[in-house]
């Protein structure tokens, strides 16, 4: 029988692969409305999406390079914080992104089960 | 805070100048936010060990900074295999190079000086400074290539492939880059002797103060030189060309043919123009060969020799153009270059 720990340790990695694929598409679904970085790291979690910072950050500077994105500094409890919302590009990138998901999704599922 | 930005500070000094005060101000608002939530105080300043704990699971400065910026490479993958092949080239027809020197100063002593292991050792210095040099030279063109290519061009480049291309290529016959860089290593040397040893090519006699040559090309050779060096500059481009591309193509062909053409010229007029090596009747002497030839009648031998030779390489230049107009435009297969893997 095959040791347990390989098993998991091999399906971590592909779902760490898989959840790699679907970041963007969280991170912009959460951005209807305006969130500073911290705080959209805490709802994904909340939504068990759990992503690490180290990821987050520079993937929002990323979609604000490519319009997605809009962003402003504001100061709040004198503390300097960045927000981020959808472009109205970003938008409609977002609403195309949603209907290839579902297909995706639904393609997926035929195939597995 | 002072923990925080010494932090900082070290995640600057690995981000490029573009938009450092930028990522610093949202990595700092960030740990700022991450501190205060999980603070077990608030209002209170937060303890040592939380701002080491939220630091250490942000991640080693380097890292983090890491994450900004987009994967840079010195050569990018696409150009890389290309860079191998030229690199090999390169230091095949350098290391080629030194070994004639080499070879020279061991025929040839005399301009050395008496310290022949001395001038070895010069030699073998200069092989591997002149390697290092040619490694730092090729590296720092292609690096060049790498900053200046747009991206797109990168892609569309890629994107221009076609299977056909495959079917065009089918029946393919194999060159080796390794031939290719051979021939380019000869033909550089030919072109330095041409000219800047052509008094070298003689015939070489001990005399007590050493080694002397006496030249057996006379004046007439002159005026080929210049023509021979352009026929073979010529023929080194279109061997680089053709390890670039990688198959003779039409374009390929018909340059192989022009420099042909040329070389045909050349060596019809050495053939059919005044002679043009003459030895001198003193290195003859010198030379106290048993045979009782003079040196005119010897340079009347030799230029004979020359012309048979010349006649040869015509005949043989005559074939190689027919071969290459049959491969190309009547059996129309694209000859493969075959670009060896270790």
């Amino acid at each position: 029988m095959m040791p347990d720990d390989p098993i998991k340790a091999q399906t971590q990695n592909l779902v760490q692969e898989l959840r790699r694929g679907v970041i963007v598409l969280a991170v912009l679904s959460q951005l209807h409305e305006e969130q500073y970085g911290y705080s959209l790291m805490k709802c994904l979690e909340e939504q068990h999406m759990q992503i690490d910072q180290g990821t987050l950050y520079p993937l929002l500077r990323r979609l604000e390079e490519q319009s997605l994105l809009e962003s402003d500094w504001r100061v709040e409890e004198s503390r300097p914080r960045r927000y981020y919302r959808l472009s109205s590009f970003g938008e409609k990138v977002l609403e195309e992104m949603a209907k290839e998901w579902s297909i995706l999704k639904n393609t997926v599922d035929e195939l597995l089960f | 805070m002072k923990l925080i930005n010494l932090y900082l500070d070290e995640v600057g000094r690995h981000l490029i100048a573009k938009n450092r005060e930028d990522i610093l101000k949202e990595i700092q608002s960030t740990l700022m936010d991450t501190i205060e939530d999980r603070n077990p105080h608030p209002g209170q300043g937060p303890d040592e060990e939380l701002v080491k704990s939220v630091l250490q699971e942000f991640g080693a400065p380097r890292k983090v900074a890491h994450q900004y910026t987009e994967h840079s490479y010195l050569i990018g993958p696409r150009f890389f295999p290309l860079y191998l092949q030229i690199l090999k080239i390169v230091l095949i027809v350098i290391a080629a190079l030194n070994m004639l020197g080499l070879i020279m100063t061991i025929i040839n002593p005399s301009g050395v000086g008496n310290n022949l292991l001395e001038a070895l050792a010069q030699i073998m210095g200069g092989l591997f400074s002149s390697l290092f040099t040619g490694f730092g030279v090729v590296t720092l063109v292609f690096a060049g290539i790498e900053r200046t290519t747009p991206e797109a061009w990168k892609v569309k480049v890629e994107q221009q492939w076609n299977p056909d291309d495959l079917l065009a290529q089918e029946d393919r016959k194999t060159i080796k880059v390794i031939e290719l860089a051979v021939e380019i290593t000869f033909t550089m040397i030919f072109i330095v002797l041409l000219n800047f040893f052509l008094d070298r090519i003689g015939i070489y006699y001990l005399t007590e103060t050493g080694w002397v040559s006496a030249p057996i090309l006379n004046d007439n050779f002159l005026r080929y030189v210049p023509w021979l060096t352009a026929a073979n500059v010529l023929s080194i481009i279109l061997n680089l060309f053709l390890i670039r591309q990688g198959y003779w193509d039409k374009r390929a062909t018909i340059a192989k043919l022009l420099i042909n053409a040329l070389t045909i010229a050349i060596n019809l007029a050495i053939l059919i123009g005044p002679e043009v090596i003459t030895i001198s009747p003193s290195a003859w002497q010198k030379l106290n060969f048993d045979i009782g030839a003079t040196a005119q009648e010897v340079s009347r031998g030799m230029n004979i020799g020359l012309d048979v030779l010349m006649g040869l390489s015509i005949f043989g230049l005559i074939v190689e153009s027919i071969k290459r107009i049959y491969e190309t435009f009547i059996k129309g297969s694209h000859t493969r270059i075959e670009i060896e893997s270790e």
